[in-house]
């Protein structure tokens, strides 16, 4: 079989067993993120070696038949999925304090992974649409696994999602009574720039913006996530607003006209300056811990957006690198924020950020993590986060006439440093005398460190990763 | 010609009609309904967009209805959620 | 056979960074243990730098590269340069760490105090050792991340709020220096630091040609003014250039040993050893003329050291006064760098050394008082050398020195100074330099003074932290006196012995030979 299909069935046919038999699930399924990981591991050496390749799913030929394509990207965002879920799923297993172990989390992060994955081999726009539902289903349901505190945040996330998706619907439906094609890689050549596409690819933007959480339709995101358990948060962040804004980037580099991607272009990189100081600045004043990495995630994605839109004035190439390397820095610091996150509010007993006053002292590995993962959002070197910083930056700072948005990179930069910082100040005050349950877990508490490490990681091979990065097609 | 584009116009008047609902509400059955109507609106748009050509389309009839079996799970989940967060306000109350 | 050259820049630095990761895990009352990581990490790092010491001087490179971006791996070198400002990093770091061990004795949270103290040493001197601009931006980073624990060690309110401020400027500065590191790479490439500049020996093509930037493009011109622009407004928050040096004398209320530190060694010296690197080995001294750049450079210094001065005069606090000496005396350096002669750099980089031998003394000394009778400000001092006589006369050494009083190490410097302000035509820099010693004079003198001939109290504090003291160094816990005398003596000598092939002067002389090499 493919190894990236695998990669895919792997973790389908482990949530579709533990719905009759639900015995050692978190051995089962953290087995099945692990071969997951191989097969995509495998697959990605495949694309390296032969190049990428179209699967037909069920033998049939085109324009009818669903077409998956394994590229370069597609199999290191496979990879990406199924490592973020192992490290998840560890935590999730061994945390005495993540709230999920003996709930419906199993299946459901099994179903988000196989969603996940059908999400990059996919090619087709109805495809995306039922997959895109498919994800937003699953990540509701895990919200709400918090109990019914967190039934509003999720009612509402539903909602809002279900309202994307029809958008993207509507859009979709406008584009294929147009072109009479829905697979994207077809459409690229047919798409022209009158009215009827125009409109639908505004519709279809706006909604792949309202389910990525893209400023300035995010502010279903800090409850959603905030309210979450934590190792759905982390899996939330991390993963699931990179599917929507996948396809945003598939429809636009990859299928809409050339010219109108240069007029929407500014507009896109507008809002990602955007998200990274408002949303900044929202961080900033939360009083909440997890709301405060939720916002995080809002102001990340900002460097995305800002990378998606430069991409499309300019076209770039290396603006992908930069693009699909925040996505994968901010995926590991994220998981390992939130997670961080997590393990410090439920064992200090406060989701304040005011209840981490001396969180060095009590819990001093969850902290640490929590700060180099930040380390890592703020863009210090030698992490991830400055990788793609760094890629970023040499095209905007290229000619006088677009330094202008380098500023908004130094503006994001700040902010994001404002705010981890504002953490991390708090936890070297003195601690107060601890609370009589405190009962920290020192395992769990390293295994919230393991996505952190990771991504400081990625620059040992940093050249290596970007050289690739820049020379497999897109 | 004309029919679809009559069509068309209902679906898109459905649509908007459900966007709205869904911005000036605030209650959660009400809310589950506009999200029908917003559905049911795009249907339509499919519908009678799959009409446009002759013979009808067959690819997008068979969106429509594999849109439809997503929509009806959709709903059943918001109902649930939405009856559980009524209980709890209810809880709350007394 | 030329295998382990490749192995000793990176040993250097992994001879804190061990020791201290492992700090970190180790238990409160694992005293011993941790006295002796600290100890043998500090010992086995200046026998590296010796060993790096004596190959250097017999023309031996020692490079280690790791592929880390695109045109710009990680990169440690050593070369003089960067032994200039190791060496001493390595001697101050044993020093600091005797008087940390002795200062810090049975107070809290020592693991984490003394980890992060071996994590600012590590980047200092991986910022001593970086090869190029962005191994240099890595540990910049990493040096303000790793001091910033330190400046909050006690956690009270004004160190937190102190913190505070410090990591607002050093991250600004960072951000900015990034993006000055990243338009230099978007011109020229991230090359290796090369003697002279590698930006002096390109053309407007980024190839390397022998014609020196004469006829650049314009455009060109101004990527490179405002690269040096953002580069030395990022250097210059570390370095505390006027109008950024705000979190430096809020810094003080860190732990004696930290302020010891920062202001010889670790965060004021990193800004200025940056500078020194972009001025002579990124763009050389030939562009920095061309594009004119040195002059506002100069006058920017130049309004430091006197500013510093001023407002050292004003402070009744011990610590504060010698922080706002800092400030102008580590602008001495600039000075030198920025007036862009052979004798003015030789004087720089000899002062890199000397103000930090002397900064140090003072700063243990005033921990001295502190810890010992509890002395913070000036009017305290009166009459304390009779009760601490041996650290009141490393405190005068020190003081003398920063004044240049000859034969000192201070004297030594701003006599090059001197002669390098003539050299390029500038001899308004001597007026500079005069204005400065008689405010150094007037800020320094009267604490001599009140230490030495102002009548003490009738009755000293008893000391609580020690009773029972060695007879013979009886005024204060050996572990604070020995590192005082041992760096006073050191300073001293730098100035007795600058004739000498070993002194800081004699290696400043042989960095500028290399630099200024046709």
């Amino acid at each position: 079989m493919n190894p990236a299909l695998l990669s895919l069935l792997t973790p389908l046919a482990t949530a579709i067993l533990m719905l009759l038999c639900r015995s050692r699930a978190a051995v089962w399924t953290i087995a099945a993120s692990l071969l997951s990981l191989v097969a995509a591991i495998a697959a990605l050496y495949q694309v390296t070696t032969d190049g990428s390749q179209l699967i037909h799913l069920g033998g049939w030929e085109s324009p009818l038949a669903i077409r998956f394509r394994v590229t370069a990207l597609s199999a290191l965002l496979l990879a990406f999925t199924a490592l973020i879920h192992l490290l998840v799923g560890l935590y999730a297993a061994r945390s005495r304090h993540s709230q999920t172990r003996n709930t419906d989390y199993w299946p459901l992060s099994c179903f988000l992974h196989a969603s996940l994955a059908s999400l990059w081999l996919s090619t087709d726009l109805f495809n995306w649409y039922v997959i895109l539902e498919l994800l937003g289903l699953t990540a509701v349901a895990l919200v709400s696994l918090a109990g019914t505190k967190a039934h509003r945040a999720a009612f509402n996330y539903l909602l809002l999602s279900l309202a994307a998706s029809l958008c993207y619907l509507l859009g979709v439906a406008l584009l294929y009574g147009r072109y009479g094609v829905l697979d994207s890689l077809l459409l690229a050549d047919m798409l022209e720039a009158d009215h009827t596409t125009r409109t639908a690819l505004l519709v279809i933007t706006l909604g792949l913006m309202l389910k990525a959480a893209l400023w300035p339709l995010h502010l279903w995101l800090p409850p959603a996530h905030a309210g979450a358990p934590t190792a759905v948060s982390a899996l939330l962040s991390a993963l699931v607003v990179k599917g929507p804004l996948f396809v945003l980037w598939m429809l636009w580099s990859q299928v809409a006209p050339v010219e109108l991607g240069r007029q929407a272009g500014p507009a896109m990189a507008a809002a990602g300056v955007a998200a990274l100081v408002s949303a900044g600045w929202s961080a900033c004043r939360t009083p909440h811990i997890k709301t405060l990495v939720a916002y995080s995630t809002v102001a990340q994605l900002g460097y995305a957006l800002l990378a998606l839109g430069m991409l499309l004035r300019w076209g770039v190439r290396e603006l992908h690198v930069a693009l699909w390397l925040f996505v994968f820095a901010h995926g590991l610091a994220k998981a390992s924020m939130f997670l961080a996150a997590g393990e410090m509010q439920s064992t200090l007993g406060s989701k304040k950020v005011s209840a981490l006053r001396g969180a060095t002292q009590t819990v001093p590995v969850a902290m640490f993590a929590f700060a180099v993962a930040g380390g890592s959002l703020i863009g210090l070197p030698p992490s991830g986060g400055f990788l793609a910083k760094w890629v970023l930056l040499q095209p905007l700072l290229l000619e006088p006439s677009h330094w202008p948005w380098a500023l908004g990179v130094l503006l994001g930069t700040l902010a994001s440093a404002a705010y981890v910082f504002r953490v991390i100040a708090l936890s070297f005050d003195r601690a107060p005398p601890p609370r009589p349950d405190y009962n920290p877990d020192p395992v769990a508490q390293w295994l919230t460190l393991l996505p952190a490490l990771l991504v400081w990681g990625m620059a040992l091979g940093g050249e290596t990763l970007i050289l690739w990065m820049s020379g497999v097609a897109y | 010609m004309s029919t679809t584009l009559f069509y068309l116009a209902i679906g898109i008047g459905l649509w908007l009609m459900g966007l709205h609902g869904l911005l000036a509400t605030r209650q959660s059955i009400i809310l589950v309904l506009a999200i029908n109507i917003m559905s049911s609106g795009t249907f339509m748009v499919m519908v009678a967009l799959a009409t446009h050509s002759d013979p009808v389309d067959p690819v997008l009839q068979a969106l429509v209805v594999t849109g439809l079996v997503v929509a009806v799970s959709a709903t059943a989940l918001a109902l649930r959620l939405a009856a559980s967060r009524r209980r709890r306000t209810e809880d709350d109350a007394t | 056979m030329v295998s382990w050259t490749w192995l000793l820049p990176l040993a250097i630095i992994l001879s804190s960074l061990i020791p201290g990761l492992l700090i970190f895990s180790l238990k409160e009352r694992q005293e011993k243990l941790r006295t002796f990581l600290n100890l043998t990490g500090a010992l086995v790092k200046m026998a590296l730098v010796g060993v790096m010491l004596y190959g250097v001087s017999n023309g031996v490179e020692f490079r280690f590269s790791l592929p880390f971006l695109p045109g710009g791996g990680l990169l440690l070198k050593g070369d003089a340069l960067s032994l200039q400002f190791v060496s001493l990093s390595s001697v101050l770091w044993l020093a600091t760490t005797v008087y940390a061990i002795g200062y810090l004795e049975d107070s809290p949270l020592r693991s984490r105090f003394f980890g992060y103290f071996s994590l600012c040493v590590s980047a200092t001197v991986g910022l001593a050792l970086a090869g190029n601009l962005v191994t240099f931006l890595l540990f910049y980073e990493l040096l303000t991340l790793a001091t910033f624990p330190l400046v909050v060690h006690r956690g009270t309110k004004a160190a937190l709020r102190a913190g505070r401020v410090y990591l607002v400027y050093t991250l600004a500065g960072g951000a900015v220096l990034l993006m000055g590191v990243v338009l230099l790479h978007t011109e020229a490439g991230t090359p290796d630091f090369v003697p002279g500049g590698y930006l002096s020996g390109m053309d407007s093509e980024g190839n390397f040609s022998s014609t020196v930037i004469s006829g650049l493009a314009g455009e060109r011109d101004f990527t490179l003014t405002v690269a040096f622009v953002l580069l030395v407004a990022g250097l210059g928050v570390k370095a505390a250039l006027i109008p950024l040096h705000g979190w430096l004398p809020q810094a003080m209320v860190a732990p004696a040993p930290v302020s010891a530190l920062l202001h010889a060694v670790a965060v004021v010296k990193a800004g200025v050893f940056g500078l020194v690197r972009v001025v002579y080995d990124v763009y050389g001294i030939e562009s920095v003329r061309e594009l004119h750049l040195n002059q506002p450079l100069l006058w920017l210094a130049a309004a430091t050291i006197i500013y510093g001065s001023v407002r050292a005069l004003e402070q009744r606090e011990l610590k504060k006064r010698l922080a706002y000496s800092t400030v102008s005396q580590v602008s001495y350096i600039a000075l030198g760098v920025a007036l862009a002669g052979p004798l003015a750099a030789t004087g720089a980089l000899a002062h890199l050394v000397h103000q930090g031998l002397m900064k140090v003394t003072l700063f243990y000394c005033a921990g001295n008082f502190a810890e010992t009778l509890g002395v913070h400000r000036i009017e305290g001092m009166n009459g304390i050398g009779r009760r601490m006589p041996l650290t009141m006369a490393a405190f005068t050494l020190g003081a003398l020195g920063m004044i240049g009083v000859p034969p000192l190490a201070g004297f030594i410097s701003k006599w090059y100074l001197g002669l390098g302000a003539l050299e390029v035509g500038q001899d308004w820099v001597l007026l500079i330099l005069v204005a400065s010693a008689l405010l150094n004079a007037a800020y320094f003198l009267p604490l001599i003074y009140r230490g030495w001939f102002a009548a003490p109290p009738d009755e000293w504090p008893e000391d609580k932290r020690w009773p029972a003291l060695h007879p013979l160094l009886g005024e204060t816990h050996w572990m604070l006196l020995l590192p005082a005398l041992f760096t006073a003596v050191l300073s001293l000598l730098a100035g007795l012995l600058a004739g000498l092939d070993i002194s800081p002067l004699a290696w400043g002389q042989l960095i500028v030979e290399r630099e200024f090499a046709p």
